[in-house]
């Protein structure tokens, strides 16, 4: 091997000065003499300047939810004013229910086998207690009205003595049912509603991101704002895992911002500009921001200064950098 | 927790104490989750790597011996994690998928310097894709994480020397896919 394929091969640790001083030297003496080691020096030397070139990312903060969440299930606070669902799919309810009807009728005609036909004491039918969506639940049969409407199909049926000594049986099944709510966008109900459905994508199909097309269209009429959506959105676009629906909440939070300025929202705008990987994420919060700094909202210094950081920020997204530096120029003194 | 060092943190989650964990999140989490985006070039997978590491640092913090450094076995379980990933064969079409969104640039905001720099950004990324595994891990370790040859053959699990080779390989292409086209003097990529 030549003196010049040895110092070579020597270059990479000569950019780190990983070696000794005296082959340092001796290196330095033999590129400065022979004008292709020189060459292929300046080659390294320039390949090693474009490495650095690619900018460090932060982390996006819900990597560390997720990590502390393994950790410590209980050191992550649960979402707030989440209505008290269980992650099921929301139309067990009703297997039981239905089961139940088997249970009534069941009785009832046993009961009243080879007995004189009478006319029938019904069971008082279901009452119109508030709505509840329950992973599951158990009814007495007095509970269910003594017709089955709708033939249900029924699966998943087990059949079990309750309480023998008391004669008692049960009869549990799923059944597949379609639920309709309706209400007015503002009602509490049907915004608690709403945000559980924006913020347990895996809960539900198709996707989430039809569930904010949806809040879109609804929220951003006229007076139609509301705060639990704007949060909703705001948990959405922290922690989504899919950078699609994290742009839509984005996007979606930019149209609904400027008539609810919502503190925590800002922090989540705050957070995608700051460590969003994804720079269509980025450039939707940033967009938000502007919109809030033009309707005069007040920002609070920490969001100034991450404008401000974003605007100077050489290895930013330029579309970002102006911006945020639009953004700048609209925050009220 | 701040002040203390990292040999002191392992041995109370070594103890069973897993409240350091976020202090040592804090003090590493940017540097592995770098390494393993710029290695896989997949945010969602630096993401999931980045969890991986620190949840298995906690299950086998017994492993963690006082000698060594913290960096270099979070960096040695992210490695495994990265490479078993592009092992799989289904992860190898994911590689390089995370599409950045060109905006036109407004061409008063625009300086020549910011849009060249933003074109070496691209042209380095792209260019450390094409090394093999093995030679991007040791120039991702060399260059971005400043570790010496004896840390990153301790990480990749092979001698120094082969650290020297792959560094010494992987800087061979680089050069040739980044340096200056003598007869244009214009950038160019010749390897991609």
């Amino acid at each position: 091997m030549s003196d010049c394929d040895l110092i070579r091969e020597s270059m990479p640790m000569l950019l780190t000065e990983s070696l000794d001083s005296q082959r340092r030297e001796n290196a330095h003496l033999h590129i400065e003499q022979c004008p292709l080691c020189s060459e292929e020096w300046n080659g390294y030397k320039e390949t090693w300047q474009l490495l650095g070139e690619v900018p460090e990312v932060d982390v996006p903060a819900r990597v560390k939810e997720r990590f502390l969440a393994t950790v410590n299930p209980q050191a992550v606070a649960p979402p707030r004013n989440v209505v008290p669902f269980v992650r099921r799919p929301a139309v067990r309810w009703l297997a039981q229910a239905a089961a139940l009807v088997v249970i009534a009728s069941g009785s009832y005609f046993a009961g009243h086998r080879g007995a004189p036909v009478q006319e029938a004491k019904l069971p008082p039918i279901v009452q119109q207690t508030p709505f509840s969506i329950a992973e599951s639940r158990v009814l007495p049969a007095s509970a269910v009205s003594s017709t089955i409407e709708g033939r249900p199909d029924i699966q998943n049926i087990s059949f079990t003595d309750v309480n023998p000594s008391a004669g008692q049986i049960g009869v549990s099944f799923d059944i597949t049912s379609h639920v309709t709510v309706t209400g007015h966008p503002n009602d509490a109900s049907m915004v608690r509603l709403m945000r559980y459905v924006l913020e347990n994508e895996d809960r539900m199909s198709p996707s989430s991101a039809r569930a904010i097309d949806w809040v879109r269209t609804t929220y951003s009429q006229p007076g139609y704002s509301n705060p639990e959506i704007i949060a909703a959105l705001s948990n959405v676009l922290r922690n989504d895992t899919h950078e699609g629906v994290r742009i839509k909440a984005a996007d979606t939070l930019k149209t609904l911002t400027p008539e609810m300025s919502v503190p925590d929202t800002r922090a989540a705008l705050i957070s995608a500009l700051k460590s969003d990987p994804n720079p269509a994420v980025r450039i939707k919060a940033v967009e938000a921001l502007l919109n809030l700094a033009r309707s005069g909202a007040s920002l609070d210094a920490a969001t100034v200064e991450t404008l401000r950081q974003k605007a100077s920020q050489d290895d930013e997204n330029v579309y970002v950098r102006v911006k945020a530096a639009e953004a700048l120029s609209n925050v009220r003194p | 927790m701040k002040s203390l060092s990292d040999q002191e943190l392992m041995r109370i989650v070594q103890a069973g104490d897993f409240s350091p964990a976020s202090e040592i999140y804090d003090r590493y989490s940017t540097r592995i989750y770098n390494f393993s985006y710029r290695f896989l070039r997949n945010s969602e997978a630096a993401e999931d790597a980045t969890q991986e590491v620190f949840v298995k640092m906690l299950k086998h913090a017994s492993q963690f011996h006082g000698d060594a450094k913290l960096s270099t076995w979070l960096f040695s379980i992210a490695a495994n994690w990265c490479r078993d990933y592009l092992r799989k064969a289904d992860n190898k079409a994911k590689e390089a998928e995370d599409v950045l969104i060109s905006l036109p640039t407004p061409v008063e905001l625009a300086p020549d310097r910011n849009l060249e720099r933003r074109q070496d950004e691209e042209r380095v990324r792209k260019a450390l894709m094409v090394l093999t595994p093995e030679q991007r891990e040791a120039i991702l370790l060399s260059r971005y994480q400043g570790l010496s040859y004896a840390e990153i053959a301790q990480i990749s699990g092979c001698s120094e020397g082969a650290v020297k080779t792959r560094v010494f390989r992987a800087m061979e292409t680089l050069k040739k896919a980044l340096t200056m086209d003598a007869s244009g003097g214009t950038r160019c990529l010749t390897a991609i």
